[in-house]
């Protein structure tokens, strides 16, 4: 799926992330988090897994994580991603 | 149920938690509870300001969701980054909504949220050495700013030139840039940056551009002050930032008085020079607009650099000189 324009998806509450997806040249994925340190890499391949099904190869991501469960960031980043996708 | 709350009802809310109000946002978001404003916060440009929430609202996640509703406001109006200012007390609520401290000085703290200032850094790699730096706004380049980095860039392995990015001024950030790269390209260990929001800016220091003096603009500076000497000093390994005196501007004079007074004390030397004189008056741009709005090309010349004197020839500065000579004319 093309990453054609900027969007977002999530809200910064307590368990969940908000995420911003927008064009780039490359596939860039920027984490911030509450529990960076601990769960910087868990967070990091889930947003990439689900990525990866939805077929984005090329984007800008940047995601502002407050203690999200997984199911929570990968249906942020689909959300988020089919909204980019979308003229 | 989240409202675009009216002026006075925020002004309340915000004044009976003790916080100032300040007139003049671009966007207000207010929670209301049965009809009554419990939570708001502004947004002006990329600063987040005034956000206050009801005693009986505090430690729910109220300040999520307004946090939320100005990031949204912000990212929609074009800005990745986003400052606020609270009280140092209240600065580890922000951290837990991923905000950053950026400097901390007294009563109030600076946070920042997005990708900001390590991106800044990433974009602008620091020599490594016994480093100086000059913060300057350079509204226009004169004489005196360049006699100011020759003298600097003599004491150090590379000198900064900071130039401020805060398009306050009468002259714009690009020209400003410009100016300061092309009066210094002579000097080889001489590095022209932009400061971004990361000094002097109307993030870190509006007052500067208020030409205000009060308790505000102090505690502004001294938060402006302790950003250089945490974060943007060490980040490019400078032990020594020069200045000129300034026997015109009061906020400018003000503002080198709190730097001689912060900076030594977090390991920063501060060097202030003399001012460059010409025609038996000091030179600063104050002098150097009025010149030029007079159109004195003859003034001009002893005032500033050849390549400064040829931008203010230029077309594009004509419009500058018909600013200036309005009654409202820029600082």
């Amino acid at each position: 799926m093309p990453i054609l324009r900027k969007s977002t998806a999530g809200t910064m509450q307590s368990s969940d992330l908000m995420v911003v997806v927008e064009p780039a040249p490359t596939l860039q994925i920027e984490i911030e988090s509450t529990v960076k340190k601990q769960f910087e890499h868990l967070i990091r391949s889930r947003i990439e897994a689900t990525l990866q099904d939805l077929g984005v190869t090329s984007g800008h991501v940047r995601v502002s994580d407050r203690g999200a469960l997984d199911y929570a960031i990968a249906a942020r980043v689909e959300t988020a991603v089919h909204r980019a996708s979308q003229e | 149920m989240f409202d675009q709350p009216t002026e006075r009802e925020a002004q309340e809310l915000i004044e009976s938690l003790g916080l100032r109000f300040e007139p003049g946002v671009d966007d207000w978001a207010g929670f209301y509870d049965n009809g009554r404003l419990a939570a708001c916060g502004a947004r002006k440009g990329y600063v987040l300001k005034m956000l206050a929430i009801a005693p009986e609202f505090q430690g729910t996640d109220t300040l999520g969701a307004l946090v939320t509703r100005l990031i949204l406001s912000g990212l929609a109006a074009g800005h990745e980054t986003l400052f606020l200012f609270t009280r140092p007390q209240t600065a580890s609520t922000f951290e837990a909504l991923n905000f950053r401290i950026l400097a901390t000085h007294g009563t109030a703290a600076l946070l920042e949220h997005g990708p900001g200032f390590e991106a800044y850094l990433a974009a602008h790699p620091a020599a490594p050495g016994r480093n100086g730096a000059i913060v300057l706004n350079g509204n226009p380049f004169t004489l005196g700013h360049l006699h100011l980095a020759e003298h600097a860039a003599r004491q150090v392995d590379r000198l900064y030139l900071f130039v401020v990015s805060e398009d306050c001024s009468v002259f714009p950030f690009a020209a400003r840039l410009a100016m300061a790269r092309a009066a210094t390209a002579h000097l080889p260990n001489v590095t022209v940056l932009e400061t971004s929001r990361y000094a002097v800016s109307a993030g870190t220091f509006p007052a500067y551009f208020l030409k205000r003096r009060d308790e505000a603009a102090l505690a502004q500076m001294r938060l402006d002050l302790d950003l250089f000497a945490g974060r943007i000093a060490p980040a490019f390994s400078i032990l020594r930032r020069f200045a000129g005196d300034e026997p015109l501007c009061p906020a400018t004079r003000a503002y080198n008085e709190a730097m001689a007074e912060v900076l030594p004390g977090d390991g920063v030397a501060v060097s202030i020079l003399p001012r460059f004189e010409a025609g038996g008056a000091p030179v600063s741009a104050t002098r150097v607009r009025e010149a030029f709005a007079a159109g004195d090309f003859q003034r001009l010349a002893a005032l500033v650099p050849p390549s400064t004197l040829q931008f203010l020839r230029s077309d594009e500065a004509r419009p500058i000189a018909g600013r200036l000579r309005s009654p409202l004319k820029g600082a």
